[in-house]
């Protein structure tokens, strides 16, 4: 981690700042396990290129994830560092975007869209998603798919994901269906879902190519095949960018690395990061294999080895553990190497004091171990005045159900939380809910008729001080679905003991509502970013509605504001069929969950000290140390499995597999536990003082387990001096 | 653990390896002996430590019982207590290993089991509309005295339920076989005659598996078919399965079923460890299922070694001389030639002297035959006087009423309730706390969808009360509280008040009964914080709701799950409001309750705990359980045939001609579609016949496991049925003849 300021630069340990003072062209392979100071490294190095002289903007950042780069742009915002131009710091698809962009003309016509004389349209995960859906939804209708138990949005996001992973692993997106099928040892019949999923893939390729829609696979594609082998383009590149500095290396695909592989030479300097044991993308198609095979390419090849980050009983522990992890013992991480050395795991005080940094607990239900480790927390906090961003709680997967739980009693002791995690969908909110209701009765003749309960709960949302029952009464009386058309009726029309009942302040309400509603009707319909803007505006954020004093409300409504119009740029409605509008099918693609789904911005202000909840994975990829980790629930066997996706397969359609070998229960175990090992390795190499186990027989589902990582941890419980063995 | 081993168990807990038959008689400490055993494995360290011991057993509730026996067994083991075992029914084994690979049997990880009751309703969806398309289908089967309003109402009244239940025996049985819907369809038109009742089946199974895959769900044959596809189709994940439980422990091996066994033989492996406990004289869950005690009698003959636990020192010397009479009238005496292998040697030995395990002590006027003609109700009325005079002087004994089926023993609870004798009928019910946790949840939501009910919000009251209805005093506040909250006719007046209109004011008790009113406001702001939660998606609904309603970590546990599996269902069923998700809440309650570790009954049932209540109890249930005092009830000859001419068939229908019993006649069809022997075709009424034999002789088993339970006294009674016209049971005359005279040659025992 950088903790550049001008006052207190950082303290390199001499080979660190042998590396960053090393002659400018020179290309370096850096390697060595988390918490040795790569990426404290990497921002030096990129502070003494600028600081000897090299343009800014002549310098390329490359990273697998954004995220990533916080380091980076943190000490780039340092006064006076910026001054030779800004540096370019993006991820492989980024650059492709940004090309694509920029050379449109030069390939569209070559790359096969319809229309080269009109502006690409970029897509993200969610509007790819949306366009999926539309060509997907006749098809399973028609029978797609219908042998695989998924929910909608999981299947259109599978296929999408395998569009991408053609383009990253750098196979032909037409072999998707056979590649897949090839490995598949299960039932026969089973196996046509993987040809279901390649028309599909075919489908939307050629849906895209026809609008000029590029999704992420058709950006990557279109760069690597069409731009960065014209010679204008090429030429461009080069003469732009001089020097490079690539961090998590590991991480990024085996396409980046091809790129990287033929652009290497070019460059004056290079930096290449790579963290050894990681990995942790290999399910979004990262590489380390290919990452590893750039180091021939650079003349400079250098290993830190010590961990700034852990204490050696904690890495005696994650040597224990990553032996205990490997059936056949034969461990080659570079933690174990080397001996003898600290946290090798063969000092015997070393493995003694084991003990200090691990805290458990049994339970048999699953919400005693969430009450354990808030309390656990709240003793960290409370007592030991442990700064809450030092604490992370994380776990395989996390529900919604988990996160909430968990959530609220931390929150119930006065402790911060933050999540990690795209935030919710907006279908999930009840004041996106609201507005899209109202949406619906504004506009009765899209054929959208809310329910009762939606009504009751959007009077709910809308006005101050309603409450379930009086909005039950008024939505039973009010609202009417005659020949499936919503509308609202008058509440000067209503019997006046019912009106009474319901209360003339909100009878009020109501009809102000109901009028604006009604005269909105009387013109033409308007945008539906536009229609809800105004509905918020007009209506909702007004003295006596819900929105007024609601701020989290009004974020909301920020928010499907611009998700809508967001979809309006990309969704243009000559796409729409039968005479739909635009607003209709927003507000239906929202109800379906494909539109907003997961992949909106987060508009929850994120205090940075605050515990995380977050999955083991985000969490490691965010790269960043804490004093204390919580494993969630160490008996799951989600820690050591993948997540199944019936039409999609990480391993399978990966650079490394052999064509028509079949992908058995033996490669499964074998993934897993290697994947088990890597990350758990990479948990205890980000953590400084302590990890606390939560334990229950009975998982969050109910169910017994017995998973690897508790059958491992036990394993190395055995070997701890004063436990009992138990035979 | 206190529990000494006898010789005999001794010999099996020599167990060294390879595969081992056990045939055990009731009461002879099975499951003691194999629970001790899988201790001994563990404790001998033949497991590496990523190794387990599996236990296979029939119920659930058997799998908490071994599992607590084998963990009070080893010693604590640091880290974790339960390591080194796993107890599963054939379904949590079927559904360990499905779980595990999913994709293999073409599910998500995210599949939903729907348990016998929510398939019993597609079932019955789907048959009525096969019937609503073909309204004269069966009328070829159907009394040809039917005529007229009568047939109509037959065909209207009668027909549903017989089509449903011949689609559930038809389905489960195709599934035994690994049947699926469009292989048997695929056989049936190649056939050269019809099978129409067959047909219907094949028709039916195939809706049936529609309904399912459209609710991203199986049902429970499906899992263990599909686990036995699952380890036939990845031979990596089998090894690594064997290596996981390199010894197998099955008890109640009678009751194995062809899939089961096959399970079982695959894990084993070949040269693999297999221990087979079972009475074949104790199989009594076979009628329409694969399921066979001759599984369990070929394994005697090929396992490498044989042991027998012959003693029992549960019941007294009488007990056990009455269930040996009846093998032997049973061999040598049935008047079906053809039932007397129902039954067969060895007998029940007892007790050899200064076993740890000793019987008790015998008193013959302990048995009892109540052979005189009893109306049901005079059945019911006598089995009540006489419990009544017995508890008062035997509050530290336990005592069971064992009943033909549910029905008659919901007629004893009432009658029980009505003289206000402490009952126990929780193994009458399905589930315990998961019920009044799930079901407490749904009272909440089922008011939150209609929140101006004041029934519902008295309802809801009852509800978040539950806990504490002990204190007279308190509970004559909460009475109160609740008829006040049902005559509140304006909820909002209640629980948001305008200023000039507030209810709890008007009732003007607030000096008056100040305990009243301050419940009611306290119950009013929590119901204020109930409908706040309202418009909250629904995991966070009930996680909220939990909160106020639950303390106990299992029902907070189950809240979680449920919270988990509703959001699931709304996710994939985006049109559902509270109204939906109420359903589907009452579903899921009872769905995976067989998984799940939340439920009070999937601990066991212990009749020890129960000492001073009647125990009510199917004869069914109550295999593996005892009692110091056992009641028989119905022991007539519709309960228990004996395939004499006067006997009437539960299964045969009078509006069905020829005394058909028309499940039995579709399976047949079913394995007449496959049947490649011309002399094995198919042949209307044999079935029929061989179900009456099938179902005579497994009557004859239940009747010996349900004479085993009592230890120390046995009363046996029997009544005329619902038309006065039934029999007692030949068995019933047969041992009671046999008692008499026995008691005549020792008349110095007669202390009566």
């Amino acid at each position: 981690m950088s903790r550049f300021t001008s006052e207190t630069p950082p303290s390199l340990t001499d080979e660190q700042i042998a590396l960053v003072e090393a002659p400018i062209q020179t290309k370096i392979f850096l390697e060595g396990p988390a918490g040795a100071g790569k990426t404290t490294t990497g921002v030096e190095r990129l502070l003494h290129l600028m600081a000897s002289g090299v343009p800014g903007d002549s310098i390329l950042l490359i990273l697998p994830q954004r995220t990533l780069a916080h380091p980076y742009y943190q000490a780039l915002r340092y006064p006076g560092v910026v001054a030779g131009g800004v540096v370019t710091i993006l991820t492989v698809g980024g650059l492709a975007q940004r090309m694509v962009e920029l050379f449109w003309p030069l390939v569209a016509e070559q790359a096969g869209f319809a229309d080269p004389n009109q502006p690409p349209i970029f897509l993200t995960l969610e509007t790819a998603q949306y366009f999926m859906a539309r060509l997907v939804r006749p098809l399973l209708e028609q029978g797609f798919f219908e042998t695989v138990t998924i929910d909608r949005n999981r299947l259109y996001s599978q296929i999408l994901d395998n569009l991408s992973k053609s383009a990253v692993v750098g196979f032909p997106y037409t072999q998707i269906g056979k590649r897949l099928k090839a490995a598949w040892v299960g039932d026969i019949s089973q196996a046509r879902v993987y040809e279901d999923a390649q028309f599909c893939a075919t489908r939307f390729r050629e849906y895209c190519l026809k609008h000029n829609l590029l999704d992420f696979s058709l950006q990557i594609e279109v760069f690597m095949k069409f731009l960065w082998s014209n010679s204008q383009v090429h030429q461009y590149l080069l003469a732009t960018f001089r020097h490079l500095i690539v961090d998590n290396l590991e991480e990024d695909t085996p396409v980046a690395h091809d790129l990287l592989a033929d652009w290497l030479p070019y460059f004056d300097s290079a930096l290449l990061i790579f963290d050894q044991d990681a990995g942790y993308r290999s399910f979004l198609g990262a590489d380390p294999g290919s990452a590893y095979s750039l180091r021939n390419l650079c003349e400079r090849r250098i290993k830190f080895q010590e961990s700034f980050v852990t204490l050696p009983e904690m890495r005696a522990f994650g040597t224990l553990l990553e032996r205990a992890l490997d059936p056949n013992q034969n461990t080659k991480s570079s933690l174990s190497k080397d001996a003898p050395k600290k946290g090798d795991g063969k000092d015997p005080t070393e493995i003694a004091r084991i003990r200090t940094v691990l805290t458990y607990e049994y339970h048999r239900y699953h919400p005693e171990m969430l009450d354990w480790i808030s309390q656990m927390i709240a003793g960290l906090v409370d007592e030991e005045k442990v700064p809450a961003g030092e604490i992370v709680v994380l776990a395989p997967y996390l529900s919604d159900a988990l996160r909430f739980s968990l959530t609220n009693r931390l929150e119930s002791q006065g402790i911060p939380t933050r999540s990690h995690r795209p935030s919710r969908a907006l279908r999930e909110e009840p004041a996106a809910l609201c507005m899209l209701t109202l949406a619906a009765l504004a506009h009765p003749y899209w054929g959208i008729v809310p329910t009762r309960f939606d009504v009751a709960f959007a009077f709910i949302q809308a006005m101050e001080d309603m409450d379930l029952v009086r909005a039950q009464l008024l939505s039973e009386i009010v609202y009417r679905t005659a020949e499936n058309i919503p509308t609202l009726t008058s509440f000067e029309r209503i019997n006046p003991l019912m009106q009474d009942r319901i209360t003339f302040v909100l009878g009020e309400r109501y009809e102000r509502l109901r009028t604006w509603i009604e005269l909105y009707q009387q013109g033409p319909e308007q945008e539906i970013d536009y229609f809800l803007s105004r509905l918020f505006g007009e209506v909702l954020s007004q003295p006596g509605y819900g929105f007024h004093r609601d701020f989290d409300a009004g974020e909301v409504a920020a928010n499907l504001v611009e998700s809508a119009r967001k979809f309006r740029w990309v969704s243009t409605s000559d796409l729409l069929e039968g005479g739909k509008t635009l607003g209709q099918e927003y507000v239906e693609m929202v109800q379906d969950g494909v539109v907003a789904a997961q992949y909106i911005q987060t508009w929850q202000v994120q205090t940075e000290n605050a515990v995380l909840l977050a999955p083991a994975y985000t969490f490691l990829m965010s790269n960043r140390p804490v004093d204390y980790q919580f494993w969630l629930d160490i008996s799951g066997r989600g820690w050591s499995e993948r997540l199944y996706q019936p039409l999609t397969h990480p391993y399978v359609l990966n650079r490394h597999w052999p064509e028509g070998a079949l992908w058995t229960g033996d490669h499964e175990f074998k993934a897993g536990h290697q994947a088990l090992t890597r990350l758990t390795l990479g948990l205890v190499r980000r953590c400084r003082r302590g990890i606390f186990l939560g334990l229950s027989e009975l998982s969050e589902q109910g169910y017994e387990h017995h998973g690897e990582l508790l059958k491992a941890i036990y394993r190395v419980w055995l070997k701890l001096p004063g436990e009992r063995s138990p035979v | 653990m206190n529990f000494i081993p006898r010789p005999k168990q001794e010999e099996v807990l020599d167990y060294q390896g390879g595969t081992m038959a056990v045939s055990a008689v009731p009461g002879s400490g099975k499951t003691h002996t194999l629970s001790l055993l899988a201790a001994r494995i563990i404790k001998n360290g033949w497991l590496t430590d990523d190794q387990e011991v599996l236990i296979v057993t029939l119920v659930n509730s058997a799998v908490d019982n071994f599992a607590h026996r084998v963990g009070l067994f080893i010693e604590k083991r640091g880290l974790l207590p339960n390591l080194g075992y796993r107890v599963r029914t054939l379904h949590g084994l079927a559904h360990d290993i499905v779980r595990e690979r999913p994709d293999l049997a073409g599910l998500s990880e995210t599949f939903q089991i729907v348990d016998e009751r929510a398939a019993d309703q597609i079932r019955r969806d789907v048959s009525l509309a096969w019937l609503q398309g073909h309204p004269t289908a069966l009328d070829v089967y159907l009394n040809p005295d039917l005529e007229g309003d009568k047939l109509e109402w037959v065909r209207r009244d009668r027909l549903p339920d017989l089509v449903s239940n011949i689609a559930l025996s038809f389905i489960r049985f195709a599934k035994d076989l690994q049947i699926t819907a469009p292989q048997l369809l695929q056989q049936l038109e190649t056939l050269p005659v019809p099978l129409p009742l067959a047909q219907m089946g094949c028709d039916i199974y195939g809706d049936y598996q529609r309904a399912l895959v459209y609710r991203g769900a199986v049902d429970f044959d499906d899992l263990i078919r599909l686990a036995l596809q699952v380890l036939e189709t990845d031979q990596d994940y089998l090894i690594r399965l064997r290596n996981r439980w390199p010894y197998i422990l099955e008890d109640e091996a009678q009751d194995s079923s062809r899939l089961q066994e096959q399970i079982l033989r695959k894990l084993v492996g070949p040269g693999g460890n297999w221990v087979r406990v079972g009475d074949p004289n104790q199989a009594i869950f076979e009628t329409f299922t694969t399921a066979s005690p001759e599984y369990l009698r070929s394994f005697l003959e090929e396992a490498d070694f044989m042991r027998q636990l012959p003693n029992s020192g549960r019941s007294t010397e009488s007990i056990i001389e009455l269930a040996n009479y009846l093998i032997d009238w049973t061999q040598y005496s049935h008047p079906q030639e053809a039932a007397r292998r129902a039954l067969t040697s060895p007998h029940i030995l007892l007790t050899p002297p200064g076993d740890p395990q000793p019987n008790p002590t015998d008193n013959p006027a302990a048995v009892q035959f109540i052979s005189r003609k009893l109306t049901p109700a005079e059945e019911i009325q006598f089995v009540a006087d006489s419990l009544e005079g017995w508890l008062p002087d035997h509050q530290e004994q336990t005592v069971a009423v064992l009943v033909p089926r549910n029905q008659r023993g919901f007629e004893l609870v009432n009658e029980l309730k009505h003289r206000g004798l402490d009952y126990v009928d929780s193994l009458l019910r399905s589930s315990t706390s998961t019920r009044t946790a799930a079901g407490a949840l749904a009272n909440l939501l089922n008011y939150l969808s209609d929140p101006q009910s004041p029934t519902k919000l008295a309802t809801v009251y009852r509800v978040w009360r539950r806990q504490d209805q002990a204190d007279q005093g308190v509970l004559n506040r909460y009475n109160t509280v609740t008829k006040l909250l049902r005559k509140c006719r304006q909820v909002e007046d209640f629980i948001r008040p305008r200023p000039d209109r507030d209810w709890l004011e008007s009732l003007d008790i607030r000096s008056g009964q100040t305990e009243v009113y301050n419940e009611l406001l306290e119950f009013q702001q929590v119901v204020q914080r109930w409908q706040g939660t309202a418009i909250l998606p629904i995991d966070q609904l009930i996680l909220t709701l939990a909160q106020d309603l639950f303390t106990e970590p299992p029902d907070l546990a189950i809240a979680h799950k449920l919270a988990l599996i509703l959001r699931q269902a709304s996710n994939t069923h985006l049109d559902w409001r509270l109204p939906e998700l109420t359903q589907e809440l009452a579903v899921v309650a009872r769905n995976e309750r067989r998984f799940l570790g939340f439920s009070q009954d999937d601990t066991g049932f212990d009749p020890d705990q129960y000492k001073g209540k009647v125990v009510i109890s199917t004869m069914h249930k109550a295999k593996g359980l005892e009692w110091d005092r056992v009641y028989l009830t119905s022991i007539n000859n519709y309960d228990f045939p004996s395939g004499m001419r006067s006997d009437i068939y539960i299964s045969e229908r009078w509006f069905v001609r020829d005394d058909l019993n028309l499940e039995a006649e579709a399976l047949a069809q079913l394995k007449a579609a496959f049947s490649e022997n011309e002399y094995s075709w198919y042949q209307e009424g044999q079935a029929s016949q061989s179900a009456r034999l099938d179902y005579v002789s497994e009557r004859l088993r239940l009747l010996y496991v349900a004479i085993t339970r009592a230890k120390e006294a046995l009363v046996l009674s029997w009544n005329s049925g619902r038309r006065g016209d039934r029999q007692p049971a030949v068995p019933f005359l047969a041992l009671q003849t046999f008692w008499e005279e026995k008691r005549g040659l020792r008349t110095d025992d007669l202390t009566e």
